[in-house]
């Protein structure tokens, strides 16, 4: 071990697993946009605003379940299919009927849900901040490189990460409907031409991807305090992901939140006053030389 | 002949009444218009100043209102966006003929409003922006600040800091005008107090960061006494987290300004790092005197929460609103400004100025650290010291001169 920090100090190290964990939430909450972007042709711009709600979701969870660590697995459990099941009524009853319109027609449409579900989360929820506890489990931290502290809490989302990776790569390749799914992305019409109900496949693909939005809002609770406009702040850095990454390419995303997360932490090493551009700077590179994404896209 | 005039005398009476009218109602009430942010993180603070100020003007009307006139107040949500506060403001004076403004959380917004009143020349009471430029080199005689500015708080938690052992400083906090101006006075005055404080360093992130991981690590790795952490709205709880989830809480002690209050500790309950210091200007449970007692109640029973600094301000300047017409005799702008100027009034924690040169309030400022009480759920200030305006204040001559 001490061979290695003579070559890379303990301090980088401990910042490169800092920004895999902070990896995670973006990967979770961009696969997900990139989904619906890639299958349904839609840019979800309601993609925040059900990030928000699963952490505001998570808040009430643990807050009737007594807050310990079995109220934060209830959360985990809970507070996505909640997100899934507005996501759902949001597609049947509106999507379902506008997927011939023009897709700048269904992003304002989401843009609108963006705006009803943020004043709906002020009207439930109220304005003063709320915080979701770090689970009794997770509390602590391990002195993982030359004493300097990593928190329990980053370690297992160091863990989740790479299991919904691996999750969603066996969704979308090992089972049926994930295999239609990727032949909706390609070409929509001749999947409806072979007798598959691609309007089916479209819900299925639609609350998957809101699922996963709010998957990653209740696993970033814990580490924020849960407010009002958290739903702009994370809108943005998923888009950028997704752009990056190559529009619906799910690895694409991994790759895209790896970037964006690697360059948040190392650049605040580099240059701490101004360390808050490089995962933009990153952004600018990649599309000068790769404008369509670095890997291939769905459109 | 007979119909034609009936009706058209009718028309003109009608129309008499309509224009008439409005005139007269304009004059039977004291409208107040409130500009601020309504959407977004910043609401939970101005929610606290408009239902403070609701309590007090609930409870001066039913006495009767001032000088036999009720106070009418109108809120306008800027969005947290100056041009539209601005907007806003204009047409409450403009269309609504408003006799004061009141507001906002933004100090953009704030300048740009104080620049509009100056030449109105309407009374203006800022309730929660924190930039000293409002009161000092922006400042005019038609605003009246209600609350704390980042000079003032940087003053007199250096006025704290100083007496404590710390040596090497590592700096930190949300970039932009408020953090930069907080941690400057802060810096500037400790130097003075105490000048072999050295800086270990300095980090910016921006504001609204979620992840402060490895900005700790980073300051963890320098190894410096104390760390003063300008962090302002969710900032604040996003990095007590941070810093009790990596142990930096317990490793090195911090300073935020507001670490102590309600708005910050209430929502962790039992998880807030201990040992946390801070300054602030408003506790529901210090000093537990009667009349805060009866304010906190009141409160509580109107609002189905505890009161913060946001409420005590808001409800304070209905109450200076009332005193000062009712001094001056009658609802004129100008005479209402002269009997402000030096007026003490007895506030729910004691007797409060707004002092006659610069228009400021002169608020308590308490200094303490987070600790835990078996009375509360959620942790509260403890060893709390209390620092006198005249030692976080600056001097009237400082005032006037930056005004120049």
């Amino acid at each position: 071990m001490n061979a290695v920090y003579s070559i890379i100090p303990a301090g980088v190290l401990s910042q490169v697993f800092v920004g895999l964990s902070r990896t995670t939430i973006l990967f979770i909450v961009a696969s997900g946009l990139t989904l619906i972007l890639g299958v349904l042709r839609i840019p979800n711009v309601a993609h925040g605003s059900l990030y928000m709600i699963g952490a505001f979701t998570a808040f009430t969870v643990t807050q009737l379940s007594g807050g310990g660590t079995a109220g934060f697995w209830t959360a985990i459990v809970v507070a996505p299919l909640v997100v899934a099941f507005i996501s759902l009524i949001a597609e049947r009853g509106m999507f379902q009927f506008l997927y011939e319109r023009e897709h700048l027609m269904l992003l304002l449409l989401t843009f609108a849900f963006s705006l009803v579900f943020g004043d709906l989360v002020k009207l439930v929820w109220g304005t003063e901040y709320k915080s979701v506890p770090v689970p009794p489990f997770f509390q602590g931290f391990v002195p993982l490189f030359g004493g300097l502290p990593f928190p329990l809490y980053n370690l297992f989302l160091l863990i989740a990460g790479p299991v919904v990776a691996i999750l969603l790569y066996l969704l979308t390749n090992k089972t049926k409907m994930g295999k239609i799914a990727r032949a909706a992305a390609v070409d929509r019409e001749m999947v409806g031409a072979v007798g598959i109900n691609v309007s089916r496949v479209f819900a299925v693909v639609f609350v998957i991807g809101c699922y996963l939005a709010g998957l990653g809002g209740v696993l970033v609770a814990p580490t924020v305090s849960v407010t009002l406009g958290m739903d702009h702040t994370l809108i943005i850095e998923a888009f950028l992901i997704v752009i990056m990454g190559g529009l619906g390419n799910i690895w694409g995303a991994l790759l895209g939140a790896l970037i964006f997360g690697l360059t948040q932490s190392l650049g605040i090493l580099v240059w701490p006053k101004f360390g808050i551009i490089f995962p933009y700077l990153a952004v600018v590179v990649v599309l000068l030389f790769r404008p369509t994404g670095l890997l291939k896209s769905t459109w | 002949m007979m119909r034609k005039t009936a009706l058209l005398s009718l028309m003109v009476f009608f129309v008499g009444l309509f224009t008439v009218c409005p005139l007269a109602h304009a004059q039977s009430t004291i409208k107040v218009g409130i500009v601020d942010t309504y959407t977004g993180p910043a609401t939970t603070f101005t929610m606290d100043v408009l239902d403070g100020f609701k309590l007090a003007v609930n409870d001066i009307n039913a006495k009767g209102g001032v000088l036999g006139k009720k106070i009418e107040y109108m809120t306008r949500d800027e969005k947290f966006k100056p041009d539209i506060g601005l907007a806003m403001a204009k047409e409450l004076v403009l269309k609504e003929n408003v006799d004061i403004l009141m507001g906002t959380i933004n100090s953009a917004t704030t300048l740009a409003i104080s620049d509009f009143v100056k030449k109105e020349k309407l009374p203006f009471f800022v309730t929660f922006a924190k930039s000293e430029k409002i009161i000092g080199e922006k400042g005019h005689q038609y605003i009246f600040n209600m609350n704390e500015n980042t000079a003032m708080v940087g003053k007199a938690a250096a006025v704290a800091l100083a007496k404590k052992p710390y040596v090497k400083y590592w700096i930190a906090g949300d970039d932009y005008e408020y953090g930069h101006a907080i941690a400057d006075s802060l810096w500037n005055h400790l130097k003075k107090f105490k000048p072999q404080v050295q800086k270990a360093g300095e980090s910016w992130w921006k504001v609204g960061e979620a992840d402060f991981t490895p900005y700790i690590t980073q300051i963890l790795a320098a190894k410096p006494d104390f760390i003063i952490v300008a962090t302002g709205g969710a900032g604040m709880v996003n990095f007590q987290k941070a810093a009790k989830a990596t142990g930096l809480s317990q490793i090195i002690p911090f300073y935020q300004h507001t670490a102590i209050e309600l708005s910050v500790l209430k929502p962790q309950g039992q998880n807030a790092p201990e040992g946390v210091f801070g300054t602030a200007n408003y506790f529901f449970y210090y000093p537990d005197t009667p009349s805060n007692r009866a304010f906190v109640d009141e409160f509580k029973k109107a609002y189905n929460r505890e009161p913060r600094i946001g409420a005590l301000s808001g409800y304070m300047t209905a109450r200076f609103i009332a005193e000062g017409y009712k001094k001056a005799g009658k609802i004129d702008k100008e005479a209402l400004i002269k009997a402000l100027e030096g007026m003490s009034l007895d506030t729910p924690v004691g007797p409060m100025a707004i002092r006659g040169c610069d228009h400021q309030l002169e608020l308590p400022m308490y200094f303490g650290v987070t600790a835990k009480n078996p009375k509360y759920d959620f942790l509260v200030a403890g060893d709390v010291q209390v620092i006198q305006a005249k030692d976080y204040m600056p001097t009237c001559d400082e005032v006037i001169q930056s005004r120049k």
